[in-house]
């Protein structure tokens, strides 16, 4: 029974993991790459860290294994954070720029 | 663009008496960020015959954060590597430098984490990763990407900080966006698909944010808060 819940969870695991790539590899812009790379690993890495913890033989070992959980979110999110802020933005500055400029060229020619 | 909210300040000062509770309390809480000058209030000197000057306090803050951090990484690498001589060649330098990082990196405000509050967001948290997880892994096994990804711009009332750096981080977990930089008061969200409201998912994020640092005050406490105010 334990041994069965290990073999469902790491599989559904793996599942997120293999989704997580296959998004690396098909999505079309950096920031949608990220999109599948932290969220999907991190619920991978979740249910594979769920599906060992019923293996593991004492409670030193299951602490490890959430503490690794923890801290590769932790990373993941960091590291997303800082290539998500690297890979700028799109112009979403300028369109920004853009609009309001319209809009303020608009006002004036109003009066 | 749909999720930029231009007017977000202006709601501060209508009458407030005409929103509801929970508008209330999102409108209180931007003014309810903790005051480094209360710092006595909060915290009682031992010796209350002293007064302390603001830059005592704060070497006595960094120097908290210190005794704190150093066991705290000491133990994250024992239980990491079992503590073998080998690794505390490396690990000790580590827990060393991790010290100095949480010396130099001491924020000017210390922060209230209310727990109630902590344990409902951890799981709302959890229930939003699973989904987000779920949502972004359908879409990549689909045959035809269903994406229309972009940017939005979503002002935040979460003061400077860890509020608000929990904030951006939190929100590249939940289904289909992701924090791309934080301007000023303003994060910067790549969002999967512009046509879902992201807007009034992040405004239900930023309000847990809100509750879980103890910033937004409870609904008795709005209520009266209201009441008296102009």
């Amino acid at each position: 029974m334990i041994d069965l819940f290990t073999i469902v969870m790491t599989a559904a695991g793996l599942i997120f993991f293999a989704a997580g790539t296959l998004g690396l590899i098909r999505f079309p812009d950096t920031h949608s790459r990220l999109h599948a790379l932290t969220k999907a690993d991190n619920l991978g890495l979740g249910l594979i860290a769920l599906g060992l913890a019923v293996q593991v033989p004492g409670p030193a070992d299951l602490f490890k294994l959430i503490l690794i959980w923890a801290l590769a979110i932790l990373a993941a999110g960091a590291t997303a954070q800082l290539v998500a802020r690297i890979a700028a933005p799109a112009g979403l500055g300028d369109d920004e720029k853009a609009q309001d400029g319209g809009s303020d060229g608009q006002e004036r020619r109003r009066p | 663009m749909n999720a930029i909210n231009r007017n977000g300040h202006d709601h501060a000062r209508d009458d407030t008496a005409q929103l509801p509770v929970r508008a209330r309390a999102r409108n209180l809480y931007a003014y309810a960020s903790p005051n480094p000058g209360n710092g006595p209030a909060q915290t009682p000197p031992i010796l209350p015959v002293l007064a302390r000057s603001p830059r005592e306090r704060a070497l006595r803050r960094c120097l908290r954060r210190l005794l704190w951090a150093v066991p705290v990484t000491a133990g994250l690498w024992l239980v990491l590597t079992g503590g073998g001589p080998d690794s505390l060649a490396f690990g000790i330098p580590a827990i060393a430098l991790a010290g100095a990082l949480a010396f130099a990196t001491t924020p000017a405000t210390r922060w209230r984490i209310a727990p109630v509050a902590a344990f409902r967001f951890a799981g709302w948290f959890a229930l939003q990763s699973v989904l987000g997880a779920t949502d972004v892994a359908r879409r990549a096994f689909r045959l035809h990407l269903a994406l229309a990804p972009g940017f939005c711009r979503f002002p935040t009332r979460l003061p400077q900080g860890a509020p608000r750096i929990f904030f951006a981080n939190a929100i590249s977990l939940l289904p289909g966006t992701l924090s791309a930089e934080i301007e000023g008061a303003s994060v910067i969200v790549h969002s999967l698909d512009l046509r879902r409201n992201t807007h009034a998912e992040l405004a239900a994020l930023e309000w847990r944010v809100a509750a879980l640092f103890a910033l937004a005050p409870g609904t008795q406490d709005s209520v009266s808060h209201t009441g008296g105010a102009p």
